[in-house]
């Protein structure tokens, strides 16, 4: 029976594939009026709305007397964007994604541009600012691709006093650092149910594990190590003893139940449940304290320094939030116009007021707010954290942002519940983080 | 304007060749569906040939500098990824769970609503309600509804069991899809029986109960036989849109609801469209995913082709199409 | 839609418990989640996930329906979708069903090959497409327009192409000959005959192909731009308080709104589906 229907896949395939050939000339000849080469006047920005409001826009529109058309930023656009050969003129990145699209050579290096620049100096450019340098081999130094928005230490932590104040332990210091299994012990002391009834969270990180490789690898940078290869053609886990105590570290936080997790989720993400009072120890950067304290919250949040895994002290951003400009731009200098406005003219100074993140640039940290009691211990201890900002993490040029936590939340279910090892666990991790791996390699040819 | 037989004379002018009723038939009927070949060769094909050829590249999404042909390597590799047996494993297990359950209880539905009842547009608007609400929503409604903190499941159960506390999208997460998918696709399908009950010509049912047949055997001799083309639709539709689902598993994922990369559900969930989901937008691998959906087609079409082979059994047209 | 008043005998109250019992259970049962829905609109965000869980919220918060109209700029993006998702059932109605009825009801070399087509049309993975669609749009500079829609509903829709095809395969062939002796073109006979008494199908057909475009998150998101969307993808973003965090109560809000018009909608169309039920002297 089956033979039937293959040959009338084979007939469907080829008469649709005899379409396509035909059709091609005539979409050839369909482009849109849109495709004008250089001095169109418009420039395409695909961000976050929440990033850039329509005050923004307008603002840029005055500014740079250009037109600008925003794409919400979505990475399934982005692709089709660039498969229908008109990718935005600007797109926005994170740091761990930005290696790939380098090595992709779809983003143009903006070097001549910021030496030239009046308002964004390379000499002014804050420490983040490294996630966007590369040699072609390395991140953090090199040419310039682009620029953060806005940063911050992503490895502070802020704890809710309240929880620490029920199960009777007194709220760390802001003046000195943890290690990280000191924190672990002080989180098993706070975390809390009722009744099986989730009370408190001891230790949540890592964005709800969409950062964990991250983490994990600020952690290792601490001995020089990461948990890649140097070539970055594989990913080492078990035959590294470092990387296996970091993991297993990490792994222990969820499997006792300190940290959310497959089989302890909540229906929200980390942030709104610190609002809601129900984490006692919450792992994200400066930008938090814009919005910790809730009604539950008030008064009640305190920020802390980052801990530290091996005694050397780093604390830089993690995800390094920016703009970059894609090489088929068709009109680079309008493009840097833009750019240039939103990182270092009045959007930025917005930003920078709104306490919502470090500014990109070095000048504009006075901006910070510090009027209320609550900004004023968080600019104390960011103060402690500046210093120890200037490093990257370096990502896989090879894999994407999520293939790592992916893999890790994937098969964190099945471990956590018993079904696997922690071993098995490992190797499950490295196969599909080396599949991936070795597909992308071959794709560029490397 | 009688039918025209016999051999046409030898030279046949058009005229002629239109008086055959076969060939005016025939005529007419490319003529009917006209507006959907058009929209086939002009707006499927392409889209569909860009598709299938992608399959067989190693296009993953970035920029089209590097992509190549790999021939027949995408799908060989299908044969060895363990991930998609067990994607392909657990979602036939929702269908042969969803799509009988989700029938019968259209059926009913539609059966109870066809009587006459009181307050019959309340009822026909509960039950359809659910197929409005956005998938997003949805979900959202049942990871409250399911929570075991504050939920309104748990706590109708404390109702019964004091203590249950039983954590559905952690330990029974496939009951919970299954549930959802069900209580969400019941409205369209029954509100296509309910067509298919209207269209059943009631002297049928009139004459038979002059005959003195009760209502069930009304129901089981008549009305079902009689709606049989609108059941094998509904079956065919909920298989293949069983096979297909991706949205309500990633919604209902541990964690906030959104369908980011990020989102995996959990192994029990790891449906076959989901992992395919996965494959193209984290792992970047359009080609070989592509190639994971297209088996997923003949997957779908052999079953279907199945389907409407033995339907020649069970499915009674009235008249032969 | 009138009840028969009959007089009830006794063991009639069997025969009501055997009526009404089930569709009672089942109604519950498919009110639950509506219910919780409704509930958890009018709870603060404090309360939403509390416990003990909050049945009655002590202050009903009927600012979180002004906040979903508010957020989501609802009636601008309600019109949109309205706009769109209308135009497309409308005309995709029509072919289907004049599609359908080509496939039902004439003979012709290649019908059942064709016919296959269609399905397989609608057994391809939709994920499969989604760039290549965007390409094809792309190139022809139709995106950020309605055009997609309009096109697609020129075409047919093969879902309802094999719905209507189903539909119309079991009317009785005696009426399409008394037709043709009658001298009725094949055009005649679809609109004299088989339209007027498609009026269940047409309706149930057009609320489908209506709430698709309703309802669809993906396709808008894709080819449409940040103002001239549709509701749906418009209120998967804009619910989140000024911090970013997303309100739940508020999301509820705006699902009781967004299903509002429909539920108003469907109890009009209800009078096309069931125009026929009128008691016709059934017992029990």
């Amino acid at each position: 029976m089956t033979p039937r229907a293959t040959r009338r896949q084979v007939l469907i395939g080829a008469g649709a594939l005899a379409a396509a050939a035909a059709a091609a000339p005539i979409l050839a000849a369909c482009q849109p009026a849109t495709q004008k080469t250089g001095g169109s006047g418009k420039v395409v920005v695909m961000t976050d709305p929440n990033e850039f409001s329509d005050d923004d826009r307008k603002t840029l529109e005055d500014a740079t007397k250009l037109k600008i058309e925003v794409v919400k930023s979505d990475l399934t656009t982005l692709y089709a964007m660039w498969a229908a050969g008109n990718p935005p003129d600007i797109f926005r990145v994170q740091a761990a994604g930005l290696p790939q699209y380098i090595s992709r050579k779809m983003v143009k290096s903006l070097q001549s541009y910021f030496a030239n620049s009046k308002l964004l100096k390379p000499e002014d450019l804050a420490p983040a600012n490294s996630f966007y340098r590369s040699d072609g081999k390395t991140v953090g130094k090199g040419d310039l691709y682009g620029m953060v928005k806005d940063w911050s230490p992503d490895f502070t932590l802020f704890a809710y006093t309240k929880a620490f104040a029920d199960a009777g332990v007194t709220v760390p210091s802001d003046t000195t650092p943890l290690s990280y299994d000191e924190l672990h012990a002080l989180a098993k002391k706070v975390d809390r149910k009722q009744g099986g009834k989730r009370v408190y969270w001891g230790f949540v990180h890592s964005n709800n594990d969409q950062w964990i490789d991250r983490t994990a690898m600020n952690m290792l940078a601490e001995k020089n190590q990461n948990l890649y290869a140097d070539d970055f053609s594989k990913l080492v886990i078990s035959a590294n003893p470092e990387a296996l105590k970091v993991v297993r570290y990490l792994y222990d936080l969820a499997a006792e139940g300190l940290q959310q997790s497959p089989v302890d989720p909540s229906p929200n993400w980390m942030g709104a449940d610190f609002n809601n009072g129900q984490i006692a120890l919450l792992q994200y950067g400066y930008w938090f304290s814009a919005m910790a304290e809730s009604d539950t919250t008030k008064g009640k949040t305190v920020m802390l320094p980052a801990p530290t895994w091996a005694g050397v002290r780093r604390d830089p951003t993690m995800t390094a939030t920016g703009w970059v400009i894609s090489s088929q731009t068709k009109d680079a200098d309008a493009a840097w116009t833009v750019f240039e406005q939103y990182m270092g003219g009045k959007p930025a100074q917005d930003r920078a007021k709104s306490g919502w993140g470090v500014p990109g640039l070095r000048s504009l940290y006075a901006q910070m707010p510090q009027d209320t009691a609550f900004q004023k211990q968080v600019q104390k201890v960011l103060q402690g954290e500046l210093p120890k900002s200037d490093f990257v993490l370096q990502f896989n040029p090879y894999i994407g942002e999520q293939t790592f936590s992916t893999s890790w939340t994937k098969n964190l279910e099945p471990a956590l519940k018993g079904q696997i090892g922690f071993d098995k666990f490992v190797q499950n991790i490295e196969s599909e983080v080396n599949t991936a791996i070795a597909d992308g390699k071959r794709i560029i040819g490397g | 304007m009688t039918a025209a037989t016999g051999a046409l004379p030898r030279a046949a002018p058009l005229s002629a060749l239109w008086r055959r009723r076969g060939v005016r038939k025939a005529a007419t009927f490319y003529l009917l569906i006209s507006p959907w070949i058009l929209g086939f060769v002009f707006l499927s094909a392409i889209p569909l040939a860009l598709a299938f050829l992608m399959s067989f590249t190693n296009y993953d999404g970035l920029n089209l500098d590097y992509v190549r042909l790999v021939g027949l390597d995408n799908y060989t590799r299908a044969f060895t990824d363990a991930d998609a047996q067990h994607a392909l494993g657990r979602t036939l297990v929702l269908m042969v769970a969803v799509v009988p359950t989700g029938l019968v209880v259209q059926l009913a539905l539609a059966l109870m609503l066809n009587q006459p009842i009181r307050l019959s547009p309340l009822f026909r608007t509960i039950f359809y309600l659910p197929y409005v609400i956005p998938v997003v929503a949805g979900a959202w409604v049942w990871k409250l509804f399911t929570d075991p903190t504050g939920g309104l499941l748990n706590a109708l159960l404390g109702l019964i069991t004091p203590d249950a506390n039983i954590r559905w999208l952690v330990e029974y997460p496939t009951v919970v899809l299954a549930l959802f998918t069900i209580w969400a696709g019941a409205g369209g399908g029954m509100v296509v029986f309910l067509a298919g009950l209207q269209g059943i010509p009631a002297e049928y049912r009139e004459a038979a109960m002059i005959d003195g047949a009760s209502g069930a055997q009304v129901t089981r001799y008549i009305t079902l036989p009689l709606l049989t083309p609108v059941i094998f639709f509904n079956l065919v539709i909920g298989i293949i849109a069983a096979l297909q689902i991706l949205v309500q598993p990633m919604l209902l994922a541990p964690g906030i609801v959104g369908l980011g990369p990020g989102t995996v559900p959990p192994s029990d969930n790891y449906l076959y469209v989901v992992h395919g989901y996965i494959t193209i937008f984290v792992h970047q691998l359009f080609g070989y995913g592509s190639a994971l959906l297209w088996l997923l087609f003949l997957v779908v079409v052999a079953l279907t082709f199945v389907l409407f082979k033995t339907s020649r059994r069970w499915v009674f047209y009235g008249v032969e199409p | 839609m009138t009840l028969a008043v009959r007089p009830r005998a006794p063991g009639r109250g069997v025969a009501l418990a055997l009526r009404y019992g089930p569709l009672l259970v089942a109604a519950t049962a498919f009110t639950l989640p509506l219910f919780w829905v409704v509930v958890t609109s009018l709870k603060k965000q404090s309360e939403y996930n509390a416990s003990p869980v909050v049945i009655v919220p002590p202050s009903p918060q009927w600012v979180n329906y002004e906040l979903a109209v508010e957020l989501a700029d609802f009636a601008r993006f309600a019109f949109n979708s309205i706009v769109l998702s209308s135009t497309y059932a409308v005309l995709v109605v029509l072919t289907s069903a004049l599609v359908g009825f080509g496939f039902a009801r004439h003979r012709a070399p290649g019908r059942d090959r064709l016919f296959a087509v269609v399905l397989a049309t609608l057994m391809v993975p939709s994920l499969v497409q989604f760039v290549p669609q965007f390409v094809l749009f792309a190139r022809l500079g139709l995106t950020n327009t309605y055009w997609p829609w309009v096109l697609w509903g020129l075409g047919g829709s093969p879902f309802a192409i094999f719905l209507f095809r189903q539909f119309f395969s079991s009317f009785p062939r005696e009426l399409d000959d008394a037709a043709e002796v009658d001298g009725a073109g094949p055009l005649r006979i679809f609109s004299r005959i088989y339209l007027p008494n498609s009026g269940p199908a047409i309706a149930a057909t057009a609320i489908f192909m209506f709430l698709w475009v309703w309802g669809d998150y993906l396709y808008p998101t894709l080819l449409l731009g940040v103002n001239n969307t549709t509701l749906a993808v418009r209120m998967a973003n804009a619910y989140v308080d000024p911090r970013g965090n997303p309100l739940q109560t508020v999301t509820m809000a705006g699902v009781v709104l967004y299903v509002l018009p429909l539920v108003a909608f469907f109890a009009f169309a209800q009078r096309f589906i069931v125009r026929g039920i009128v008691t016709t002297g059934i017992k029990g």
